[in-house]
């Protein structure tokens, strides 16, 4: 068991290493995250005032407020910092839960199939063909708006993509050498499934890891833009939504609405081009080992 | 013959599945939750407003009935049409509704067609010519339109070519005190934008789907074949490879008609477009739940039809379903 399973291991790692040569737009990527992350943390350090404090409203950015005030004069710049912690927050828990829903019904549907397997990929069907962001409204609407919510309603909605990609590479591995040589030294289906299999799927779920948070990211935004995100958090989402209903964006002060817009799209941009990057170097190995 | 309508029926019975199974999430979802759920089955107005009316409303509706007894009223009911009542209106759900839903049709309908349309050119360019630059240029473009909230892009497109351009109205689906041609132009040109922003979107969900379609079908043997035949590269893009790649979209169109619906709904509230989009939003914002109900299952209604439509549209195209072995 262990032989085969250290040489597909081996093999495993080589692709891993390959895939690390990162091509520019991983590195982009990477670039642009990691200055969101420095701003997530420190941000009590790199605001110029704390983001609650009210004050006079509807400022026009000065050389104390760069971007101004809000409605109720409350620093929009330092509005802006402390967002990124809630939108990464709210990017990664939620895709946690998207992706870990996802992988146990790709686990269980690959691995078990037959009737299992159609129950689980009906479902899965059916969930993606509803239309999601009307029935995260819904639900949204009917809970009361808190973070926790808004992270579960999109982590329950968006793992439909996940379960399908690894069902298809636990359906692979499964008639692999080295699962039928645990099988026949008597490995429990428990042990196969969470030892050998689970392991080799990881490639896969973290490409769709990265995506999940990009659309989770973008799907808070729509969710606060609505009226549906959490009142007492700072989100990018929310000083939109603010930006919007209270006057910002008919009187047209962009220094209100086009940062936190530009926030969200370069994040999300941050993720999306990992996850691209990650897919395009995929293929490009599975074309040279053709070869 | 036989196996092209077995599959249909297939797609059929699972489309009806979805449906009922939405129609009994719309009954349950408002059950389930924490409170007094006939704040949510009539809407917060209707409800801290006159408890009185509440009393003869539950007796009305049949809220104190057993949970069974509600359910199947509740079908009945959906049977003969009736979504209930909005109170934030003062009129029923579906006469709300299928008024508005026409304005939604009117933004969706070409944005759809005009977004595959620039998506199929421009992802089958960048997958054919992949790795030059101009496949990183499209590709790149298309990635940052993909990273951007579709409302936001809505704002920032008023801002640019409505507020500081003045080439476009700000808001609104019409002047109105008009007639016939100058009225039909005055709601074209309103549309212009939200329809661009639309287009752009739904291009960039094509796009994706389309680049990767042809760079997989360029690698099979029969381009090689065609290239050793000696065929032209032009033609083979349009004559062999297209063809080949172009299936898969149909599907793809369907189930991006979904996404195109929620991005219609944000971007029409930036517009103030008078659709399903600021519907919703107002009854989110007044909390009429009945509305968001009826909301909710027109349109999913609308995209299980929208995809039973691609899946009779691809029967009828791809061969393989047509003479058997239906995947």
């Amino acid at each position: 068991m262990s032989e085969f399973d250290d040489r597909f291991r081996a093999n495993f790692e080589l692709a891993r290493r390959s895939a690390r040569k990162a091509s520019w737009p991983v590195l982009i990527g990477l670039t642009l995250l990691s200055l969101f992350f420095l701003l997530a943390v420190f941000a009590p350090f790199i605001a110029p005032f704390d983001p609650w404090e009210p004050g006079r409203p509807f400022l026009l950015p000065s050389a104390e407020h760069p971007l101004g005030t809000n409605d109720i004069g409350q620093d929009i710049l330092s509005e802006l910092v402390y967002g990124t912690r809630i939108s990464l927050f709210v990017g990664f828990f939620a895709a946690f839960v998207s992706v870990a829903i996802g992988t146990l019904v790709g686990l269980f549907s690959g691995y078990l199939r037959g009737a299992a397997d159609e129950v689980l990929m009906g479902l899965t069907d059916i969930i993606l063909i509803i239309p999601a962001l009307p029935l995260m409204i819904i639900l949204a609407a009917h809970t009361s708006p808190n973070i926790w919510n808004i992270i579960i309603v999109i982590g329950a909605l968006w793992w439909t993509s996940t379960a399908r990609v690894v069902r298809s590479r636990v359906l692979q591995l499964r008639e692999m050498p080295f699962v039928e040589a645990a099988r026949g030294l008597g490995a429990g289906d428990a042990y196969i499934v969470f030892r050998h299999i689970l392991p080799n799927t990881l490639q896969v779920i973290s490409a769709k890891f990265i995506l999940a948070v990009a659309g989770a990211m973008l799907t808070e935004a729509s969710l606060s833009f609505l009226g549906l995100g959490d009142p007492l958090q700072k989100s990018w989402g929310m000083m939109l939504n603010y930006a919007f209903s209270r006057g910002g964006f008919i009187n047209g002060y962009w220094w209100w609405y086009m940062p936190p817009g530009i926030c969200i799209s370069l994040a999300v941009l941050s993720f999306v081009l990992m996850g691209f990057g990650l897919e395009e170097q995929d293929r490009r190995e599975l074309e040279t080992s053709k070869l | 013959m036989t196996e092209r309508t077995g599959y249909l029926a297939r797609q059929a019975l699972r489309y009806a599945i979805s449906l009922f199974i939405i129609v009994t999430l719309i009954f349950l979802i408002p059950r389930m939750m924490p409170g007094d759920p006939f704040i949510s089955l009539l809407g917060e107005e209707v409800y801290y407003r006159s408890p009185d009316l509440v009393e003869q409303l539950k007796t009305q509706y049949g809220l104190d009935q057993p949970l069974s007894e509600q359910y199947l009223s509740y079908l009945h009911n959906l049977m003969q049409g009736n979504l209930g009542y909005s109170f934030h209106y003062s009129q029923p759900v579906w006469d709300v509704i299928s008024y508005k839903m026409k304005w939604t049709i009117v933004l969706l309908i070409p944005s759809v067609i005009l977004g595959a349309i620039l998506g199929i050119v421009m992802g089958s360019l960048a997958g054919w010519q992949r790795g030059s630059g101009m496949d990183a240029w499209i590709t790149s473009l298309f990635l940052f339109i993909y990273s951007m909230p579709h409302y936001w892009l809505a704002m920032l497109f008023v801002l640019i070519f409505a507020f500081y351009l003045g080439l476009f109205p700000l808001s609104g689906i019409t002047a109105g005190g008009l007639e016939g041609v100058q009225k039909l132009r005055d709601v074209l040109w309103h549309m212009a934008l939200p329809v661009f922003v639309l287009t752009l979107f739904g291009a960039t969900y094509n796009f994706f789907i389309m680049r990767s379609s042809v760079v997989q079908v360029s690698g099979e043997g029969f381009v090689l074949t065609a290239r050793a035949k000696g065929l032209a590269e032009r033609e083979i893009l349009f004559r062999h490879v297209l063809r080949n790649a172009l299936l898969p979209l149909v599907t793809v169109i369907a189930l991006d008609f979904g996404f195109m619906v929620s991005g219609a709904l944000l971007v029409e509230i930036v517009f103030s477009w008078g659709g399903m989009g600021t519907l919703v939003y107002d009854a989110v914002l007044a909390r009429d739940y009945p509305l968001l109900h009826g909301s909710f299952l027109v349109i999913a209604c609308c995209v299980l039809a929208a995809n039973f439509l691609a899946d009779v549209l691809y029967a009828v195209l791809d061969p393989r379903i047509r003479g058997g072995n239906a995947a």
